[in-house]
């Protein structure tokens, strides 16, 4: 798709965004074009204020205080690790290459991420890799798995640590180069296996080429493209 | 699914009015907040937490369906605007309006992302037409609206929704408070999605003109 909103104004768009109708895919597109799009962040910012009276409808629920409790100890981890986010940073076409906050986020980790590059270089030292991926969460706090690909048409993909997949949920491994329209299903993966992939039907690896884990539905995601929650995201790099 | 359950018991607040016993929250200064969040002020994050969380709650339980999956998005949310309240520009005001883009974000991403809304076009149609879907009885939901902030864009908002045709502010409510999509509401109220798309469209241009 080139682009979807070709036959909507700026303001129809907004106005779709903070309704909430909008595909995911758009959705997505409008994220990343808000940190750079001053009349789109504009009238999203419109529509937020005008239409926020709407949520006086939904009758208020009581939280429960265990739920303070969890974001006053998730807020002092960040606290503790980390510089505050950007604001595109969870989205797909953001260069996480380019973006300060992210690589902040990986130094901040400091430790963690170095252990991590060195596993990961120690574990493929012997295939002199051509690419390597580290996939963070989106947040860049901790690294979870290692892509290596010992030459463009193969991948391997290993999980650093160990995850718990939901009930009824799967990992779905995605890629997308550049200039693609959109990213590619490489399929499911399960945490605690490595996994090899081949890239036949793809063009060959490129620098940057971008990864990403979304939580799916159990048996991954029906319509080509992830629908679910990105878990971890990076950008293919030529080890030094 | 406790859909219906949820619309039930709003149908029934409904008839209550405002609600009498909420502060006034026009007091509450959501943009210098989020200014302090930003500066890593946890204590206006709290207070945050103690004049919204209420509600947000609310919303995203709406929205989702479920009460523990909605205080995950809740404890989402909060971190989210604890993490992003710097890109936040606090001197064009909206603070409210952002913190509940960040939660009902947050939310559709649920329901998204686990299929119960998208892609199940039977799921809104196995759900029985809640009178709220009756275009006659928006005004039931309409007097809400706004109902915590008196005076200003919400009174406005009230108004302009009143002016739209009902089957059109149907489709704005079930976008925004239910979180559906635009095949959902289609389903739901038993027409094309390309209708309500139009609906939706033209919905969006009277709002604009009508609120200025």
């Amino acid at each position: 798709m080139m682009n979807q909103h070709d036959d909507m104004s700026t303001d129809e768009i907004a106005g779709h965004y903070v309704l909430g109708t909008l595909a995911e895919e758009e959705r997505r597109q409008v994220v990343v074009r808000l940190s750079e799009d001053q009349e789109l962040a504009d009238a999203v910012r419109y529509w937020q204020e005008r239409l926020v009276g709407l949520c006086d409808v939904a009758e208020p629920v009581e939280a429960n205080d265990a739920v303070w409790e969890r974001i006053s100890s998730s807020i002092d981890q960040l606290t503790a690790s980390s510089a505050p986010e950007d604001e595109t940073s969870s989205s797909w076409f953001v260069s996480w290459w380019n973006n300060l906050a992210f690589w902040r986020g990986f130094s901040a980790a400091g430790f963690a991420c170095a252990l991590a590059l060195g596993i990961a270089l120690a574990i493929y030292q012997p295939s002199s890799p051509r690419y390597m991926v580290v996939l963070a969460t989106p947040e860049g706090h901790s690294p979870g798995w290692v892509v290596q690909a010992s030459n463009s048409r193969k991948l391997t993909l290993k999980a650093l640590g160990s995850f718990e997949v939901p009930e009824g949920k799967a990992l779905e491994f995605w890629t997308k180069a550049d200039d693609w329209d959109g990213p590619v299903s490489l399929g499911l993966v399960e945490p605690g296996q490595p996994i090899q992939i081949s890239l036949d039907d793809l063009p060959p690896l490129e620098e940057n080429q971008l990864f990403e884990i979304t939580l799916e539905n159990y048996g991954g995601s029906p319509i080509g493209r992830p629908t679910g929650p990105i878990q971890f995201i990076g950008r293919a790099v030529t080890p030094i | 699914m406790g859909s219906r359950d949820l619309v039930s018991s709003e149908v029934a607040a409904a008839g209550s009015g405002k609600r009498e016993n909420e502060p006034n929250a026009d007091n509450f200064d959501y943009d210098g907040c989020l200014r302090a969040c930003a500066a890593g002020d946890k204590s206006a994050l709290r207070a945050l937490y103690l004049r919204e969380s209420k509600q947000l709650l609310g919303v995203v339980t709406r929205i989702v369906r479920d009460r523990a999956r909605a205080e995950d998005v809740l404890h989402d949310a909060f971190v989210r605007i604890w993490r992003r309240a710097s890109t936040f520009d606090a001197s064009r005001g909206g603070g409210r309006g952002w913190v509940y883009t960040v939660a009902r974000n947050l939310a559709l991403d649920f329901v998204r992302g686990a299929g119960k809304h998208s892609g199940s076009e039977h799921q809104a149609a196995d759900d029985e037409i809640d009178s709220l879907a009756d275009p006659d009885d928006t005004s039931r939901w309409l007097e809400k609206v706004g109902s915590s902030h008196w005076g200003g864009d919400s009174a406005r908002l009230q108004e302009c929704l009143e002016q739209l045709e009902p089957t059109p502010r149907a489709c704005i409510f079930h976008a925004y408070v239910n979180g559906y999509s635009q095949s959902e509401i289609g389903d739901l109220i038993g027409a094309p999605v390309g209708t309500v798309k139009s609906w939706i469209k033209r919905s969006l241009v009277a709002l604009r003109g009508c609120m200025g």
